[in-house]
């Protein structure tokens, strides 16, 4: 039985500054129920033979050459990398909400939960890059890389516009082998174009994970008196009164989720809808099971 | 019906208040940076919803309330034949005497009998006869409704009442006489002491019917000047002769411990003596306390041949200290200063005269300040001829019945059932708006499926 240690909320999360020290603690809290690797391609070449010390696991023995020589031997293998998976993270302005205090924006929660997940991939000695705003890392291994990607991740900020298809394409085409393409938006932008894009991307080989990460007042539009809307991204505004607006609004934003996750997966694409009231460790975990599946 | 506060009745324009509420404010928009407008459709705003007064029950409710509590303001008052009965069976009565009258003693006679037990009855003992009919009108002013009379009771000698103090009774209120006491024929009556040249004389004044006597007498009281003037060496003749002209001309003398002391400061020039004598005097100036200081400084002031001379003189006292308190002034020159003023000190009043010593208004104010030290006897009160029962008879009138009660002298009104209404209404008005649903958006709250 697996045992799931609280999940911290995501407001402790985000006022967290060391982006490495949540990675971590989000990593090993989903680590602690998964006793089987949920992201395959991890592979060991043989190494060389060492005498079997008591503890040894009896798999790595080698019993021809037990019969040959009457002695134990234990295989020792050399971990090698043969996945390379890209971060894929929105940075337009529309991740920069709610604008709260604790500011858990949608793009603090999309930095924490990809940052776990680099962690993670790192972790398995994994490849693992990252495209956002203007920044590109390719994919790489080790420890000192993952610090790097993190510091990256930090220094990211949302603003002004940001298109998901281009930068999925770039991303899909900077992969040199078949890899894991993970992204993370609020896929406001032009759907047809973007889902082009990942099917672009799929058909080249790569698996495409999306993590479409909304508010809760995206979603419910909890308000009722009059409101002036100002786009976060066009700066263009709508005056209305929310109470009024609330019911056609619900409506059109549970198409477009309905519509989000019928394409992913029609196309194949591992599709999370995260909000961000909802722990990032929960909503991985929820990932992570659903993909061992 | 009478309305006991008509004036109330403006208020109903704040009828409208609601309306107005309802149509002119707007509240501003909130602005809200959102990530996308794409799902969110145009709706009117709920300040623009509000122009369309979309419930009418409920606005029709608030107005009612606030008609109804200003017409209680107001105050409606049914008019029934039984209690406009009972107002005019009732009386309210002032009854005025005069508690100077040496005749008041006397017992009463004619019109007393006559008197009907009252709902309300006061006595006011008054110094004059207009003056407790004033205080009379003010007390009935404030009675509940009820006819309203005022009883004038009094020996009534000639002077204590006149037709000007008759017609300022206002028209409802009614007035009758009832004599008390008996004029004598004849009173002879001390009227004072008269300062003359050498000699203090006795003044005793005879009334017999019309005619009056006057007798003066010397008698053996010291010479007893009670003004002390400061003045410089040069002024001195002047002063003196203004004083010998006054005592010609008699004076009235005062009680021998009332002093005053008058300091004359436009003179020739300050000398050692009185710039000594002016010090003390200003030093020891305080703020009048004593009830003869005060009155002999009023009468100075009223004094009109004094006033007519501060007219004539053209400049006034230039030193500031006589602006302030404890100071007062009691006539200014031409160009605004003050030219005599007055201030008090332990044992006597003291007045400083800016005029010159020669002027006019030395003696003038010599022999006023004199006459202000003594009590002169108020021959008013010895008269012994009545007012004609003629003229007692024009001034009579009966009382007339109520017409317009005002709300501040009800003993009871309508205004209770009004106020009632209003908390029923109320009542009403929060039972409507606790049964509408606060926002239409809420009846429809949906659960949202968590993810993740």
């Amino acid at each position: 039985m697996n045992t799931v240690a609280p999940a911290c909320p995501p407001e402790v999360l985000a006022g967290i500054a060391d982006l490495e020290l949540v990675a971590r603690i989000i990593a090993e809290g989903l680590m602690s129920g998964l006793h089987r690797s949920p992201f395959h391609g991890y592979s060991a070449e043989f190494s060389q033979y060492r005498h079997y010390r008591p503890g040894d696991d009896l798999k790595y023995v080698d019993w021809k050459l037990v019969a040959r020589t009457d002695r134990l031997y234990t295989k020792q293998f050399r971990e090698t990398t043969n996945m390379a998976s890209a971060i894929v993270l929105d940075t337009s302005a529309s991740m920069d909400f709610p604008n709260a205090d604790p500011p858990v924006t949608k793009f603090r929660y999309a930095v924490i939960a990809a940052a776990a997940l680099a962690h993670l991939i790192s972790g398995q000695g994994d490849a693992i890059g990252l495209l956002a705003g203007d920044r590109f890392l390719p994919p790489r291994a080790g420890r000192q890389h993952l610090r790097g990607l993190l510091a990256g991740l930090s220094s990211l900020h949302a603003t002004g516009s940001w298109s998901v298809a281009d930068n999925v394409r770039r991303a899909s085409e900077r992969l040199k082998r078949r890899g894991l393409l993970l992204v993370f938006s609020d896929f406001y932008d032009d759907e047809e174009r973007t889902l082009a894009e990942l099917r672009r991307a799929s058909r080249m080989g790569h698996e495409v994970v999306l993590f479409q990460i909304l508010s809760r007042e995206e979603i419910e539009l909890p308000y009722r008196r009059d409101l002036e809307f100002t786009d976060l991204e066009s700066g263009k505004s709508l005056a209305i009164n929310a109470g009024l607006a609330r019911r056609e609004y619900k409506d059109a934003v549970a198409a477009f989720l309905e519509r989000w996750h019928g394409r992913a997966g029609a196309e194949g694409f591992q599709y999370s809808l995260i909000v961000t009231d909802t722990p990032p460790e929960r909503a991985l975990r929820h990932f992570l099971l659903a993909r061992r599946r | 019906m009478l309305w006991l506060n008509p004036v109330a009745l403006f208020a109903l324009a704040a009828v409208a208040a609601p309306i107005l509420i309802h149509i002119l404010i707007q509240r501003r928009a909130e602005r809200l940076p959102f990530p996308t407008l794409r799902f969110l459709q145009p709706t009117r705003l709920a300040s623009i919803r509000r122009h369309l007064l979309e419930d009418l029950l409920l606005l029709a409710i608030r107005m009612a309330v606030l008609a109804v509590a200003v017409t209680a303001l107001a105050g409606p008052l049914f008019v029934t034949a039984a209690r406009r009965r009972d107002w005019d069976q009732r009386i309210v009565r002032a009854v005025v005497t005069d508690d100077r009258s040496p005749d008041r003693a006397a017992p009463l006679f004619e019109g007393r009998a006559e008197r009907s037990a009252p709902h309300m009855e006061a006595t006011f003992a008054a110094a004059s006869l207009p003056d407790g009919i004033r205080r009379g009108i003010l007390w009935l002013e404030r009675a509940p409704p009820a006819r309203r009379e005022i009883v004038v009771s009094s020996p009534l000698p000639i002077g204590s009442l006149t037709s000007a103090d008759i017609a300022g009774i206002p028209a409802g209120i009614g007035v009758r006489f009832e004599r008390t006491g008996t004029l004598p024929g004849t009173r002879t009556v001390d009227a004072g002491r008269l300062l003359t040249p050498g000699a203090v004389r006795a003044r005793q004044v005879t009334l017999s019917g019309d005619a009056t006597s006057v007798r003066d007498t010397a008698v053996s009281d010291p010479m007893a000047w009670p003004v002390d003037v400061v003045s410089s060496k040069e002024d001195r003749p002047s002063i003196d002769a203004a004083l010998a002209a006054v005592l010609s001309q008699r004076v009235w003398a005062g009680p021998p411990d009332r002093r005053v002391t008058l300091a004359v400061v436009n003179g020739a020039g300050p000398s050692a003596e009185m710039a000594q004598a002016l010090t003390h005097a200003l030093s020891s100036a305080v703020l009048i306390q004593q009830p003869w200081m005060a009155d002999a400084a009023a009468r100075i002031a009223r004094d009109p041949d004094v006033r007519a001379a501060a007219a004539r003189v053209r400049a006034g006292s230039p030193d500031a200290r006589f602006v302030a308190a404890p100071w007062q002034t009691l006539a200014s020159a031409v160009d605004g200063r003050p030219l005599i003023v007055v201030a008090g000190s332990p044992n006597r009043l003291v007045v400083v005269s800016a005029a010159p010593a020669t002027d006019l208004m030395t003696p003038l104010l010599l022999r006023s300040i004199a006459n202000a030290m003594a009590t002169v006897t108020d021959l008013q009160r010895a008269e012994v001829v009545p007012i004609s029962d003629a003229q007692v008879q024009q001034w009579s009138r009966p009382s007339a019945s109520i017409a317009s009660p005002r709300i501040e002298n009800m003993d009871q009104d309508d205004r209770r059932w009004l106020w009632l209404a209003v908390l029923c209404l109320l009542g009403v008005e929060m039972w409507i708006r606790r049964g509408r649903p606060a926002d239409e958006g809420d009846a429809r709250s949906e659960e949202i499926p968590r993810v993740a």
